[in-house]
C-alpha cells in the first residue's frame, strides 16, 4: 500500500480529514478491503493507546448528571433512528438473541462491502461427512448492503422458528450433529445454525470453515463458542475471498486444539460438513 | 485467527450505541460503565485537570447519547466513535482556553499522573501493568519525531499547521511523520505481541 494511502487512513483515523476528504475516503472503503482493514487496525491501536494511559475513574456523581441533562424520557431522536437502517439491524439483531440465542462467532469487519446483487444467497445442509448446496436468489432486488443483511438475517431467523422450510433436506436426527449455514458471498457474512451438535472434547474447540472449491482456499470464520446446549444461531463474517475466480463455496466444522495459536487453517478432524466438498 | 473476543466487544457495543439510538436508557448505563473511566482519563490527558475533564465527559456522553442513532459501524468501531467525541469536545475547549499551554506529551503524562490523581488510578492489577509496559515499550520503539507528532495529533488541540509550526517542519513533513508514528506503533505493538 502506498504512503500515500497510508497517510489518508492515518488521518481518517485520528480525525484529521476535512469533510470532504473524509466523505471521499469513506466512499473507498466500500469496495477496498485490505484499505478497510488497515483502518480497523489503525483504530484498535489508537484505541490501545487511549485505553493505556494513566487510569481514573469518573467521579461517582457523574452518571447522574448525565442522566439528569439527557432527560428521563427518550430523545425526539428515537423516531428518526427508527428509520435508520442500522437501527433496523440492530433491533433485528436484539430480536434475535432475545429469541434464538444468536451469538456472534467472528466479526472480520462491520463495514460491510456494497454487494453484487445478482449473486445469490447460498445454503448449506451440514451433516457429519456430508453437505448440501442450494441457492437462493434475493428477493426483490434489494439495494445496497443493508438491505441484503436485513433479508440474510430475516431468512436465517424464519428458517430457525421454521427448518421445515429450508430448501436442502438433511436427516431428521442425527447423534452426531446437524446443522447448517446461510452465506451471503456478496457481503461475506452469514449465520450458522447448530441444532444437535456434541459438547466438545476437553481441550478441543469447534471451529468453522469456508472452502472455495475452485482455488483451493480456505478462510476461518470464527469458533463457534462453546455452550451446554448442542444447538445455536450464530453470525459469522469471514475475509473477503482473494482469488480472482472464486468457484462454488462449501463450509464445515472442525474440532481444533483450543490450546493452538494458530488456526490459519484447519488440522482437526471434521465433525460436520465435508472438506472435499 | 479472527479476534473473537475483540470483535464480540465491538458488536456487543455497536448493539449498545444502537438501542440507546432508540431511547434504551440501560443501553446507555451498560455503555457508560464501559467507557467512563477510559474517557475520562482521556480527558484529564488532554486538558490536565480533573475538574475540567469531568464537565467535558459529562458533555461528551451527553453527545454520545444525543448522536447514537447516527452511529454507523461501517464507518467505524464503537469505542473510536467515542473518542473521536470525546477529542472533538476537548479540542473545542481548549481552543477556547487558548491561553493555557499545551501538554507536553510523554513528561506531562507523569506529571499528570502524579500531580492529579487522587488515589483512583484504577489501573493497578499486574495485568494492567504489563499491558503498559508493553505500549511503553511499543512507543520507546517508535523514532521521536514521529512520536512527538503523533501525540500531539492525539493529546491536544494544535491543527497540523500548528504542529509544523512548533517542530519547526513543513507540514507535509508533519503528515509523513503522523503516519510513521501509527504505522511504526501499530508494527512494534504486533512484532512485540507475545
Amino acid at each position: 500500500m502506498i504512503a500515500k494511502t497510508q497517510e489518508l487512513a492515518c488521518l481518517y483515523v485520528l480525525d484529521e480529514l476535512s469533510p470532504n476528504e473524509r466523505a471521499a475516503f469513506e466512499a473507498r472503503l466500500d469496495n477496498d478491503a485490505p484499505l478497510a482493514a488497515l483502518v480497523l487496525e489503525l483504530e484498535s491501536i489508537l484505541e490501545e493507546r487511549v485505553r493505556e494511559l494513566p487510569q481514573h475513574e469518573a467521579p461517582r456523581a457523574l452518571l447522574e448528571r448525565v442522566e439528569a441533562r439527557i432527560g428521563r424520557r427518550a430523545e425526539p431522536e428515537t423516531a428518526r433512528a427508527m428509520q435508520a437502517p442500522w437501527a433496523v439491524i440492530a433491533r433485528w439483531g436484539i430480536a434475535a438473541v432475545i429469541a434464538v440465542a444468536v451469538s456472534i462467532i467472528a466479526v472480520q469487519n462491520l463495514r460491510r462491502p456494497a454487494s453484487p446483487a445478482e449473486r445469490p444467497l447460498l445454503i448449506v445442509g451440514l451433516e457429519p461427512h456430508q453437505s448440501t448446496l442450494a441457492e437462493l436468489p434475493m428477493t426483490g432486488q434489494p439495494q445496497g448492503a443493508d438491505a441484503r443483511f436485513i433479508q440474510l438475517a430475516s431468512l436465517a431467523e424464519q428458517y430457525w422458528e421454521k427448518p421445515e422450510d429450508l430448501p436442502v433436506k438433511m436427516a431428521p436426527t442425527s447423534q452426531d450433529g446437524r446443522g447448517y449455514a446461510l452465506f451471503d458471498p456478496g457481503s461475506n457474512q452469514g449465520f450458522i445454525a447448530i441444532r444437535q451438535l456434541p459438547t466438545a472434547a476437553d481441550g478441543k474447540r469447534y471451529h468453522l470453515w469456508v472452502l472455495d472449491t475452485a482455488t483451493g482456499q480456505i478462510r476461518e470464520a470464527g469458533v463457534i463458542p462453546a455452550a451446554d446446549q448442542a444447538r445455536g444461531l450464530y453470525f459469522f463474517s469471514v475475509a473477503p475471498d482473494t482469488a480472482a475466480n472464486s468457484g462454488r463455496l462449501g463450509f464445515f466444522v472442525t474440532a481444533e486444539d483450543s490450546s493452538a495459536k494458530a488456526t490459519d487453517k484447519p488440522r482437526g478432524k471434521v465433525v460436520l460438513g465435508d472438506r472435499t466438498f | 485467527m479472527p479476534s473473537v473476543s475483540n470483535s464480540e466487544t465491538v458488536v456487543e457495543e455497536a448493539c449498545l450505541i444502537a438501542r440507546m439510538g432508540v431511547g434504551d436508557r440501560d443501553a446507555f448505563r451498560e455503555l457508560y460503565g464501559r467507557y467512563s473511566s477510559p474517557l475520562f482519563s482521556l480527558a484529564v490527558r488532554m486538558v490536565g485537570d480533573f475538574g475540567q475533564a469531568e464537565e467535558l465527559v459529562q458533555d461528551t456522553f451527553v453527545k454520545i447519547w444525543r448522536n447514537a442513532s447516527a452511529f454507523d459501524p461501517r464507518k467505524s468501531r464503537p469505542f473510536t466513535w467515542a473518542v473521536t467525541i470525546a477529542r472533538r469536545t476537548c479540542i473545542d475547549h481548549l481552543r477556547k482556553r487558548r491561553h493555557q499551554p499545551v501538554t507536553t506529551p510523554f513528561v506531562a503524562e507523569e506529571a499528570v499522573t502524579h500531580g492529579l490523581a487522587t488515589g483512583e488510578n484504577v489501573r493497578s492489577s499486574a495485568e494492567g501493568r504489563e499491558d503498559v509496559e508493553r505500549l511503553r515499550g511499543a512507543l520507546a520503539e517508535v523514532p521521536s519525531n514521529p512520536r512527538r507528532a503523533l501525540e500531539l495529533v492525539l493529546f491536544t488541540e494544535l491543527t497540523q499547521s500548528e504542529i509544523a509550526e512548533r517542530l519547526q517542519q513543513p507540514e507535509g513533513t508533519v503528515k509523513s511523520w503522523i503516519r510513521r508514528g501509527l504505522i511504526d506503533l501499530r508494527k512494534a505493538i504486533t512484532e512485540g505481541a507475545p
